[in-house]
């Protein structure tokens, strides 16, 4: 047993709260060793001096003390009560609630004028958009890029006349069949505007492409575009064209007609 | 009324029902806080504090926690302040020997007995910690339990602490016994 368990066993001991038998063990050790019965000795007078300290009696004034303290506390309670029935409050909570208004129809007009600088801004990415896809849709050296801008237009549902022009330029005009189906494509969004139609309308006989000219048909006979059989007889009786342009264009006039 | 119900009253509002508190509590939490600072005047003020505090910060008060356990918690977070606020202060410190004058006045101081005196030299002697604990287990004789969760550890722990300070004291003791 080190030093440390024999304190804690001594301590406990005189404390009485040993079982049974580890009171007798610390009693025989307690008779058996000197140093032991001198630890336990000098411990039990420490404790018993503890133990007899008499409690310090607080000066009777501390009691007037705080009950000042209290009285000070319980009259500031009351005041804060208080406070809210006061015209002086009355006027202040007038005040505050005449600033959140003001603030209220101050934020209301410049939600406004902050929604019509949000859609000023928002034109004016609409229309630098625009300006860069035409620009790429006349880039005659990259394909990708014009079919890019005519997918834009496409997405963008931009039917404006700068946009129309080049489309139908792209359509009758460019020499890659992709960017053509592409533009087709795009115009074809915007059908229902008269000027669109027409634009589909006079493709029709200029179109070279065999393909671009067998989706166009298909497009005619989707618009329902009675004015074009004339156009598809002449496909069908030209020698020139391809077998699947003039199957074309006879399912189309059997449609149309 | 228990303490527990005063106390709900004074959270409630009820603030005359401190007065109460304070007559049950005062004297105790005087001694456990005059044991720390070995200081009567001083252990009086933070006394008047502790129920200062009570009153201003009711609302800390958890309804169903013993009511002991949360005023002896105010009363070492008021020693804490106050110790550290003196910590840098500080010029000195109270000499082991003229420990009597501060702690008792002159008519307790005559009838001390000299055991007694050793005694409050010995626990001057203690760190902090260990005349904290000894003050609130042996002199105010809370149980470990309440101790331990004072402490916010286990009873286990407390106990070696305590035994530790108790044989800590024996051997100061005796040392300025032999002086």
């Amino acid at each position: 047993m080190n030093r440390e368990e024999l304190e804690t066993k001594l301590i406990d001991y005189i404390d009485g709260k040993l079982s049974g038998e580890q009171t007798v063990e610390v009693e025989n050790l307690i008779a058996a060793d000197t140093s032991a019965r001198e630890l336990y000795r000098q411990l039990k007078e420490v404790m018993q001096v503890m133990d007899a300290s008499p409690e310090l009696e607080p000066d009777q004034r501390m009691k007037q003390r705080f009950e000042r303290l209290l009285t000070e506390e319980m009259h500031a309670m009351k005041e804060k009560r208080m406070v809210f029935f006061t015209p002086v409050v009355w006027r202040a909570a007038a005040s505050i609630a005449l600033l959140v208004a003001a603030t209220g129809i101050g934020y209301w007009i410049y939600r406004d004028y902050s929604r019509e600088k949000e859609l000023t801004a928002l034109r004016g990415e609409v229309q630098k958009t625009k300006e860069l896809m035409l620009a790429m849709l006349q880039n005659q050296q990259s394909a990708s890029q014009r079919i890019k801008a005519v997918n834009t237009f496409y997405q963008m549902q931009m039917a404006d006349q700068d946009v129309v022009q080049a489309l139908v330029k792209s359509l009758n005009e460019d020499p890659n069949t992709n960017v053509r189906m592409a533009a087709l494509d795009a115009l074809g969004r915007f059908s229902q505007e008269p000027e669109v139609r027409k634009a589909l309308i006079a493709a029709l006989p200029r179109q070279e492409d065999p393909i671009v000219k067998i989706a166009l048909i298909e497009w005619m006979v989707k618009l329902k575009e009675k004015t074009v059989v004339k156009e598809l007889e002449n496909i069908v009786n030209d020698n020139e064209q391809m077998k699947a342009v003039k199957d074309a264009a006879y399912s189309g006039i059997l449609k149309l007609s | 009324m228990t303490d527990e119900q005063l106390m709900e009253a004074v959270k409630n509002g009820d603030l005359q029902q401190a007065s109460l508190l304070f007559d049950r509590y005062h004297k105790r939490l005087f001694n456990f806080l005059a044991r720390l600072t070995l200081d009567r005047s001083t252990a009086e003020d933070l006394t008047q504090n502790v129920f200062l505090r009570l009153i201003r910060y009711r609302n800390s008060y958890r309804e169903g926690l013993k009511f002991q356990s949360w005023i002896f918690q105010v009363a070492r977070n008021v020693f804490s302040d106050h110790y550290q606020s003196q910590k840098n202060k500080r010029s000195g410190f109270i000499s082991v020997e003229h420990l009597g004058d501060h702690i008792m006045d002159q008519e307790e101081s005559k009838q001390l007995e000299e055991k007694e005196a050793l005694l409050r030299r010995s626990m001057a002697l203690l760190s902090d910690e260990q005349r904290e604990l000894l003050a609130l287990t042996r002199f105010e004789h809370m149980k470990y339990e309440d101790v331990a969760l004072l402490m916010d550890t286990t009873v286990a722990n407390i106990k070696v602490k305590v035994h530790r300070a108790i044989a800590k004291l024996r051997e100061h003791y005796f040392q300025l016994e032999k002086i």
